[in-house]
């Protein structure tokens, strides 16, 4: 079931991750990296949900 | 507010666009929605259900130094309340400047009463709340 990732809890350092993304003001595709937000000071907040075409 | 806000779900970037052209409600989303077709990142956060490779309804809030603040899990069929979120974030940024204090259930903003946890306060939460 689990492969040797280990879970984010509170408290931990999250390893920096990179994540393709859709851009809706920009219209276009981009990257959001961990490394890159940390650097312009700003929180992460991620918000995941099962699937798109169904509710939040 | 210094955040930026990223929507997870394990679909691609391209049906992200597609569900963001075609549904109403999502007009006005402005933030950032994130692909995670191989579940990788949705495993790191625990949530990465492998029965319907889809990922649970889970919120994270990461500081500027990469800490991990906060971590809440919703089932399935759970939504969420976008003002609780906000509540937390909101908390969460004045608690790393106040590590001290900590921010009862009610607490809304800034400005009201939070808690400063010590000896007087053992068995005294309900005068430290009612001052």
């Amino acid at each position: 079931m689990h492969d040797a990732v280990t879970e984010m809890k509170v408290g931990m350092q999250v390893p920096d991750f990179t994540l393709t993304c859709y851009d809706p003001v920009a219209h276009d595709f981009t990257k959001a990296s961990l490394a890159e937000l940390k650097k312009q000071g700003k929180w992460t907040i991620l918000f995941f949900y099962p699937a798109d075409f169904t509710f939040v | 507010m210094g955040a930026q806000l990223i929507t997870v779900s394990t679909d691609t970037e391209f049906v992200h666009l597609a569900w963001k052209r075609d549904e109403k409600e999502l007009a006005a989303v402005k933030y950032l929605m994130g692909a995670d077709p191989t579940g990788n990142l949705s495993r790191l956060f625990g949530v990465y259900d492998a029965g319907s490779g889809l990922a649970l309804r889970g919120t994270f809030i990461i500081d500027p130094e990469g800490t991990l603040f906060n971590s809440e899990v919703n089932f399935y069929n759970m939504g969420r309340n976008i003002d609780e979120l906000m509540r937390k974030f909101k908390a969460n940024i004045y608690l790393k400047k106040k590590a001290n204090e900590g921010c009862p259930s009610k607490w809304k903003d800034e400005g009201d009463a939070t808690l400063r946890p010590g000896p007087e306060m053992v068995g005294r939460v309900h005068e430290a709340l009612n001052k």
